[in-house]
């Protein structure tokens, strides 16, 4: 794998606002070369906006944004980057082969239209009409259409929501085979276990700002605790507030606790509740760890 | 190192929108097609034989009518529902330039265009039309050229609206801006209020030059009436580029 950390695509103290509601304030961020970059936070966190304004669909009200060194709302500095959108449609009277030979034609060393459909599993479809295709092979096309430049940033929007398991397990191979030949990946993603199958470097973000900015691995570590399950009669607020908790909900009919030392949790937990059942106790995964770090974020905000 | 656009890219570009236009039949066919049909109907139909001279200064106006429907339902209302569609955020994200999307939508337009003011220049020819051909060719570019401004206000429309708002202004202009615009009944024979409304439309000044091609009375300086159509057509293009930019998808 090519290490090379040279920065392709910045944000430096940018501020953006859609309507009235300021979305970014003096937000910089850096995509590097050769890593795989997750985006992840919840809705209204400021995602899309960061990932338009690096493929320049937005401009910055204020601040700078640099891709490949260029403005990008220029044509020229968008040569490099594929994007695969989640919003993103194709046009319906237009075959699959159609759509990628005229996408291929924007760039300046493309691949062969035959490599770019095998890489998407589109062989088999090549002559369908665009209308004509499920939302899953549609988002491969949208996929064929982010590689076909051979880029050197590859700017994924929840690459895989519609998929059905086997085709996000393929799509997930083909972006570790990108990123092996040292393509940079920016991946935003709801699926937190795409993040983590993928990710080289997770960033965190939460109402404009980064919250964490960290492996995959270290963020997990991080958490350093164990998920509490349990059926009980108290109200979050009270689980909350309970020794070593750092963040508690629903989750269907059970309440889901992350803690930092189940035991203590535990303990007060049976004390409180001498109703409690079904109590089940596991490690924490890359969710509660990022369950963790935005939990303070919003209890400060609500406050 | 960042490359250079690639050759073709404009022509490719336009192709592919040629080639969307000719697959989607039913969305043009309208527009294509009303035209002529209205001239044949209300020009030569109900007049029952009118003069050559009344059916060609007739012809220039309807040819200007010819290029409105597709200027504006090509781009306004095909432009709001490819947005919808998220078309164009996908063309936005790539290296394509904003001017060769525009282009390509031009030229689809204008072969639209052809194809309507074509029909209508036919049908005049069949109820005994005469021009020279200096005439037949200055007024067939006028009447491509009126794509132009309709095809930016329409522009403009479609990077603001939805695509139901868009066919339903598109629709409104289309019609109205041929009625104020003395396109079809002319403008001398207009109550005077339709008059003073139709000096707002380019539709009104694109038919005076029209009608001075074909050597039918006029209101009005013809270079003034050119004039107002560029000022138009300019006032028109920042409309669209105001639209364009504002509108992130």
């Amino acid at each position: 794998m090519q290490v090379d950390l040279s920065t392709i695509a910045t944000l430096t103290d940018v501020s953006k606002s859609l309507g009235s509601t300021p979305v970014l304030d003096r937000f910089s961020l850096a995509i590097r070369a050769g890593e795989v970059t997750a985006l992840l936070g919840p809705n209204g966190a400021g995602k899309t906006t960061t990932v338009g304004l690096l493929t320049g669909r937005l401009q910055p009200d204020a601040g700078t944004a640099r891709l490949f060194g260029l403005d990008p709302t220029r044509p020229a500095a968008r040569m490099r980057m594929g994007v695969m959108l989640q919003t993103a449609g194709l046009p319906d009277v237009l075959s699959v082969t159609e759509v990628v030979t005229l996408q291929s034609g924007y760039y300046a060393d493309p691949r062969p239209v035959a490599e770019t459909l095998a890489i998407a599993s589109l062989t088999d479809l090549a002559q369908r009409r665009c209308g004509a295709l499920s939302g899953g092979q549609a988002r491969r096309v949208q996929y064929a259409l982010a590689i076909c430049g051979r880029p050197a940033l590859l700017v994924l929007d929840e690459p895989t929501a519609a998929m059905d398991r086997a085709s996000r397990q393929a799509l997930w191979a083909t972006v570790r085979a990108a990123a092996d030949d040292g393509t940079a990946v920016l991946l935003t993603s709801h699926d937190l276990e795409e993040a983590d199958a993928l990710a080289d470097r997770v960033l965190v973000m939460n109402h404009g700002r980064i919250v964490a900015d960290d492996s995959p691995a270290n963020l997990r570590a991080r958490a350093g605790g164990s998920v509490i399950r349990c059926r009980t009669a108290l109200a979050p607020a009270m689980l909350q507030a309970l020794p070593a908790v750092r963040a508690a909900g629903n989750e269907g009919g059970d309440q889901r606790i992350v803690t930092a030392d189940a035991v203590a949790t535990v303990r007060a937990l049976c004390a409180a509740d001498p109703s409690l059942s079904q109590l089940r106790i596991a490690d924490a995964a890359l969710e509660d760890a990022i369950a963790t770090l935005l939990a303070p974020a919003d209890q400060r905000n609500a406050a | 190192m960042i490359a250079t656009l690639p050759a073709g890219i404009w022509r490719r570009e336009a192709a592919a929108e040629l080639k969307r236009s000719w697959r989607l039949p039913q969305f043009l066919l309208p527009t294509v097609l009303t035209p002529a049909a209205f001239y044949a109907l209300f020009t030569l139909a109900i007049n029952q034989s009118p003069s050559p001279a009344a059916a060609a200064a007739s012809l220039a106006g309807y040819g200007v009518f010819a290029a409105i429907g597709p200027a504006l339902f090509g781009f306004g209302a095909g432009v709001a529902m490819e947005r919808e569609q998220g078309l164009i955020e996908l063309k936005r994200v790539s290296p394509l330039p904003a001017g060769a999307f525009v282009a390509a939508k031009l030229v689809a337009a204008v072969a639209a265009v052809a194809a309507a003011v074509g029909l209508i220049y036919c049908v005049a020819i069949l109820a005994g039309v005469r021009l020279s051909v200096g005439q037949w060719l200055v007024l067939a570019l006028l009447h491509f050229a009126a794509t132009l401004p309709f095809g930016l206000i329409g522009l403009g429309i479609g990077m603001r609206m939805s695509g139901k708002g868009a066919v339903a202004v598109a629709n409104a202009l289309f019609l109205g801006s041929a009625m104020v615009g003395g396109l079809w009944i002319p403008s001398t024979m207009l109550p005077a209020w339709m008059r003073a409304v139709g000096e707002f439309a380019p539709s009104y000044h694109l038919g005076q030059v029209a009608r001075g091609i074909v050597g039918a009375d006029t209101i009005g300086s013809l270079p003034l009436h050119g004039a107002i159509v560029v000022a138009m057509t300019m006032a028109a293009a920042v409309w669209a580029w105001t639209g364009w930019r504002r509108n992130p998808a």
